[in-house]
């Protein structure tokens, strides 16, 4: 059997774990989201928070090792890298959107009063 | 004269990298950031939304689409292993394999629209309705366009490995690496919209 052909029967036996694994990560995400991690009605956060940790996790071993990001040339990751930073921009975009009145004890809603202090700052 | 674009098989010297190989790569961080509006917009609306009710989709199905997706994505990379190994039967086995299972989450995806349509409930329906088919029609419109260039290089494409087998194999491995992404863009779609 020459080099190659040894790599590749590696490889595939990678990707045969790599499936297993994703398989598990699946069915863990399904039984995970069943879990109630907070008796508050703010649980959704952990929910949210343990459900992003698996389903990057499953993320990080289709683009490592299906993907071949795990052993791809420079270029691809340096591209790559400027992709994610515009993306974490992209997400937090609405977050900007919303600074201005972040730490702010302000009832939007809260009366008529207030309504029309924001409409006459705005305008 | 026969002429011969460049850097179709060799690496160009400057980038490491067959030129298809790059350009695929680029447009697929365009697709990270066509993705990543939505997912932003979803957050937004998540966080903000009232009522979010997603109780009306189904679990079970949606975990055997990522099953199957997970499966087809496996089925992709060995049908490019294959070709590394000189095998093209089983080059067409695996292909074969990965459009069966891009059919069938089609036709999953199918059943549970078809489901959400006879019960009334439409993207018009409320705000998680509108992102949930936005998402996942986008979502299914990636897996439409996976199939005709997987069927592409199934049958008629399949002549090139005659010809130049080491293009053709670089032509797989750049269809399988969007087919990856299709299924990676999936993994986060699958507990945001149905188990968070």
């Amino acid at each position: 059997m020459s080099d190659s052909d040894h790599d590749i029967k590696k490889h595939i036996s990678v990707y045969r774990n790599v499936f297993l694994a994703l398989l598990f990560f699946t069915v863990l995400t399904v039984l995970v989201s069943y879990v109630e991690f907070d008796a508050t009605e703010r649980y959704i956060a952990g929910a949210v928070f343990i459900g992003l940790i698996i389903a990057s996790a499953k993320g990080y071993l289709v683009a490592a090792h299906f993907m071949h990001l795990n052993n791809e040339k420079p270029m691809i990751n340096w591209s790559l890298i400027l992709t994610v930073i515009f993306f974490i921009v992209l997400l937090f975009m609405p977050l900007l959107w919303d600074m201005n009145n972040m730490g702010k004890d302000v009832d939007y809603w809260g009366g008529e009063d207030q309504k029309l202090e924001i409409y006459h700052d705005v305008n | 004269m026969d002429i011969k674009i460049p850097f179709n098989e060799e690496l160009r010297p400057d980038t490491g990298l067959y030129n298809a190989k790059l350009g695929v790569w680029l447009f697929l961080a365009s697709e990270v950031m066509l993705f990543g509006a939505l997912f932003s917009a979803y957050v937004l609306l998540r966080v903000a939304a009232p009522i979010w009710d997603n109780s009306i989709l189904n679990i079970p199905m949606a975990t055997i689409n990522t099953v199957v997706l997970i499966t087809s994505s496996v089925t992709m990379i060995m049908s490019w292993v294959s070709l590394k190994m000189k095998n093209l039967e089983k080059y067409k086995l695996y292909m074969g394999l990965t459009i069966l299972c891009s059919v069938v989450f089609l036709i999953i995806k199918y059943f549970e629209y078809s489901s959400k349509f006879e019960h009334g409930y439409y993207p018009s329906t409320n705000t998680f309705l509108a992102i949930y088919f936005t998402m996942t029609g986008l979502h299914m419109l990636h897996v439409l366009g996976g199939i005709v260039v997987n069927f592409y290089l199934w049958i008629p494409g399949v002549k090139m490995w005659e010809t130049e087998p080491e293009r053709f194999t670089n032509r797989i491995e750049i269809a399988g690496l969007y087919w990856h992404f299709v299924d990676l863009v999936w993994i986060f779609l699958f507990p945001a919209l149905y188990l968070l």
